[in-house]
């Protein structure tokens, strides 16, 4: 018969208990840490922003608002923003799961630029402390987009947070600009650019977009910082500037951005699709090169989020016809997603419960897109409820989603535990239910004229908004949930397989958790999507390679195992 | 298309009034068409994929370790398909959202105009000769033109009934335009009646007099949330000039003080004369009447009624000393009795 995978030699001693000490984790130079340290960051950015969301809703529950003052609201929504946008989305799956993930991927034992690597994530805290400084002084009340001049005019922390903003992008281009070099230079042989796994090209593609579009961001705070001092008048009309103009730098950058949290999202459903249905992704190279479409259309759409905001026709109608080219590859994605799993084997597990989550939601947020697109109805509904619903079912309902059934994926391999599967379901299905009621009443809402970014409202949208409020604490259980079942599973978990679900991507081929050099010799490269030689063994509850069975038997030399038996003896 | 179009206009009959308020412009049946479109052609699409979807989850549902028994792993033929397919309606989506774009953006040359003021926290409309007044007023039938200007941040010009939004953008002018299409006095009771879900509130609204709501879409700050007014469409020209006079007229029950008052608020006065003898730009009103002011040339003049209103109507006649001739002229924009509203007010500032 088959012949079963190598024995897993390095199970008792892997990257987390290496070494020891706090020293050890402070100064470490390993991805894998490196991404679990950022993990911990965006969680606890997660848990910020969605406190300050449910104290928005709450807030919400009665027209004339519940207990905040008009100001506190305006600061926390601004907050609830800006931490989730810069502290949460942007790093959430490159970052915290792309870091860890890359490098295991590609059969490396690091990424390219181990110590840029820690810098980027020292940055990041950097840049949190300083909306910490924003949120403990005076606040924020400008809104995420900063927009001109009301920022340059509030007495509230726009210099902090903007500086705090400047350097986070900072981490972002050290980020992006790792990858970028690791996936050129460090694919090992055999990987071809379409042997990759389909999540190295959606971060490579976002590495593209952060290296290029985040300097424009970091330019725009700057002149704002300056405007704002030095009233050096470009963005303030008092000082004859245009914030318009702002506004065109602002959307330059924080258009491709939106692509920047969600095309990781993309690359994490193909992952998990594909493993849990047991079954090649259908269309890899439509997939592959629509990630990189959609990198590129990105830097060309900005205009969109200003169509009222006095452009010319003309750039107003070739903006909208430009963002409507750039549904297509998003559309490419989902069909070849559910195709997938045509006669496939699927396994319901708790990963695969949230990509279909996210199939169903993400696939609402990019159909809203196109009524927004839409001239003559974006004029109605731009600025209103139904743009809020809209981007919350892209980057809540798409890259949240996609984030947590990422964790719940590659959370074995993480940490070396199993979670209990029953309760991370009912954690899908309950975060499933609650994000529905929570934002399918504001597209209602949206249509029917309630504006965003109010603290009170006319008493017609008393229903909906109850709804709304409803929704939003059953999410917020949701999410509690499924934090406890992988906290749980920490202290209680069982012992993780090498290979608990079945992926045929290298990462599955070293052990849970895996070594600090990730793999005890270089592994051979095969179709990350080709799961013909991944047999169940219901005994070990894990799938493992097998080698089919051969006419001819090559010569008995095997020089690797031995080498490999030999260090262990020594 | 044609039929698309019937089916839309069908259902839109039907789901009239969970959607959107009660279209009363002429962009509203485009808008409210596009938007069904767009609405039906999504469900299209999204009902049998997640149909497929749930199917699929639970057809090829299998044990652990078992095979896939599909191999496909690509099909060019139909990838194509349905990359290049729902390009057409794409393409149909942005052709006529754009034409009914420019047909938004292009007001008829004899669409009345109103200057629009919008500033922190609230709204102005100049109907000319004048008169102005927070609340908007329009004539149904007939296009009006908003010329509309900030005095200090961003904020947009948002009329759901009407399905129009313009930002406001300080330092240039925005225009928006429209043609109501429905009176508000002809708005039935039921009709308003979505206004809330409390009667007693509804109530109170309908005592106001019928209006739509306009909002402000930009945030603005502090109170942006309470940046909001009313827009009362009147049925006829004659009914719109009765309003503008009474407008432009002492409501019976306002002592000339309180009158006065309302038009040193709405008119820009506050802007620079304080009332609370704050030092500002201009001499402050407390305790002006009757006081002796040094002029530019030298001269000393005793604020009294005839000062004030030579003050009001030509402004740059007599400058009090260590302030700059800034005022504009209110010749033409203030009647008799307003005038005389104003001094009276003047007159009560005393402490």
């Amino acid at each position: 018969m088959s012949k079963a995978a190598t024995a897993d030699h390095a199970s008792d001693d892997n990257y987390l208990t290496n070494t020891k000490g706090i020293m050890s984790w402070i100064v470490t130079l390993d991805h894998k840490r490196i991404g679990l340290m950022y993990l911990i960051g965006v969680m606890v950015s997660f848990a910020i922003g969605g406190t300050l969301a449910l104290i928005l809703r709450a807030h919400l529950y009665n027209p004339q608002g519940s207990f905040l003052s008009n100001d506190a609201y305006n600061q926390v929504f601004t907050l609830h923003g800006a931490v989730m946008i810069f502290l949460f989305i942007i790093p959430s799956i490159p970052a915290a799961l792309g870091n860890f993930l890359v490098p295991v991927m590609l059969g490396a034992k690091d990424v390219a630029f181990p110590r840029l690597n820690l810098s980027s994530f020292y940055l990041w805290c950097a840049g949190a402390v300083f909306f910490l400084f924003a949120l403990c002084t005076t606040g924020l009340d400008t809104g995420w987009t900063f927009y001109t001049p009301y920022s340059t005019t509030t007495s509230t922390s726009v210099i902090a947070a903007t500086t705090g903003v400047f350097i986070l992008g900072f981490s972002s281009i050290f980020t992006g600009l790792n990858f970028i070099v690791t996936v050129n230079t460090m694919r090992p042989p055999g990987m071809t650019w379409f042997k990759m796994p389909l999540f190295l090209w959606a971060i490579y593609s976002t590495a593209v977009i952060q290296v290029l579009a985040t300097p424009v961001l970091g330019i725009t705070l700057l002149l704002l910082i300056c405007e704002r001092l030095m009233h050096i008048g470009i963005f303030d009309p008092a000082f004859n500037g245009d914030p318009v103009a702002f506004q065109h730098f602002f959307w330059f950058y924080s258009h491709p951005a939106v692509y920047i949290m969600i095309l990781p999202a993309f690359g994490v459903i193909s992952e998990l699709m594909s493993v849990h249905s047991h079954k090649s992704i259908f269309g890899y190279r439509f997939i592959a090169l629509s990630s990189i479409a959609i990198a590129l259309l990105s830097f060309l759409v900005w205009g969109h989020h200003m169509f009222t905001s006095g452009m010319s026709e003309i750039t107003t109608i070739i903006f909208s016809a430009l963002t409507f080219t750039v549904s297509v590859p998003s559309a490419i994605k989902v069909f070849n997603w559910l195709a997938t799993m045509y006669k496939g084997s699927i396994s319901l597990t708790t990963p695969m419960c949230y990509a279909l989550a996210f199939m169903f939601l993400f696939t609402i947020g990019g159909l809203t897109g196109l009524f927004l697109g839409t001239l003559t109805t974006d004029l109605h509904l731009h600025d209103t409820y139904f743009v809020v619903s809209h981007f919350h079912y892209v980057m809540m309902g798409g890259t949240l989603v996609a984030f947590l059934g990422g964790l719940f994926h590659w959370w074995p391999k993480m940490t070396g535990k199993m979670f209990n599967e029953t309760w991370g379901r009912i954690s899908a299905a309950i975060v499933f239910i609650g994000f529905n009621l929570t934002f399918l009443p504001q597209f209602v809402l949206g249509s029917r004229g309630m504006p965003r970014r109010y603290a009170s409202y006319d008493p017609e949208f008393t229903g909906l908004h109850r709804m709304s409020t409803v929704g939003a604490f059953t999410l917020g259980f949701g999410l509690l949930v499924a934090l406890i079942v992988l906290l749980h599973s920490l202290y209680r978990g069982k012992k993780a397989p090498r290979n608990p679900w079945g992926g045929a991507t290298l990462e599955w081929r070293c052990s849970s958790p895996p070594p600090y050099y990730n793999f005890e010799r270089p592994p051979v490269v095969g179709n990350p999507y080709y799961f013909g030689d991944l047999e169940y063994d219901a005994k070990s509850d894990d799938y493992v390679f097998t080698e089919p069975d051969r006419e001819v038997v090559p010569q008995k030399l095997e020089p690797a195992p031995q080498h490999v038996d030999s260090k262990k003896d020594a | 298309m044609q039929t698309l179009q019937n089916l839309s206009f069908v259902l839109a009959d039907v789901s009239d009034g969970f959607w959107f308020p009660k279209t009363a412009s002429n962009f509203g049946t485009e808008v409210d068409f596009m938007y069904k479109a767009i609405l039906w052609i999504s469900v299209a699409f999204f009902v049998p994929m997640m149909i497929y979807m749930g199917w699929a989850a639970f057809k090829f549902s299998k044990p652990k370790g078992t095979k896939a028994e599909g191999k496909a792993t690509h099909n060019t033929a139909l990838e194509l398909a349905w990359s290049v397919g729902p390009c057409f309606l794409l393409i149909w989506m942005f052709y006529r959202g754009s034409v009914g774009y420019l047909d938004m953006r292009e007001p008829p040359s004899d669409a009345r105009e109103v200057q629009v003021t919008a500033q922190k926290w609230s709204w102005l409309f100049d109907y000319g000769s004048g008169i102005m007044n927070p609340e908007l007023h329009v004539v149904k039938d007939q296009p009006t033109k908003l010329v509309m200007r900030s005095k200090d941040v961003l904020h947009a010009m948002y009329i759901p009934a009407f399905r129009v939004k313009r930002d406001i953008v300080p330092g240039r002018y925005n225009i928006l335009w429209f043609t109501p299409t429905i009176a508000t006095d002809s708005l039935t009771d039921e009709e308003m009646q979505w206004k809330s879900d409390d009667p007693a509130e509804a109530g109170n609204i309908l005592n106001q007099g019928k209006y739509f709501d306009f909002f402000c879409a930009e945030y603005c700050g502090k109170d942006h949330s309470n940046m909001q007014g009313k827009v009362v469409v009147h049925e006829t020209q004659d009914d719109y000039d009765l309003w503008l006079e009474s407008a432009n007229r002492r409501p019976d029950d306002q002592t000339p003080e309180q009158y006065g008052e309302f038009l040193y608020t709405t008119r820009g006065c506050k802007g620079c004369h304080s009332a609370d003898g704050t030092a500002g730009q201009c001499p402050t009103f407390l305790n002006s009447f009757g006081a002796e002011h040094e002029m530019t040339d030298g001269s000393k003049v005793a604020v009294d009624e005839n000062y004030i209103r030579e003050s009001i109507l030509n402004p740059k006649a007599k400058v009090v000393k260590g302030y700059p001739p800034v005022m504009p002229s209110f010749q033409g924009q203030f009647n008799d009795d307003q005038i005389d509203s104003v001094i009276a007010y003047i007159k009560s500032l005393k402490k």
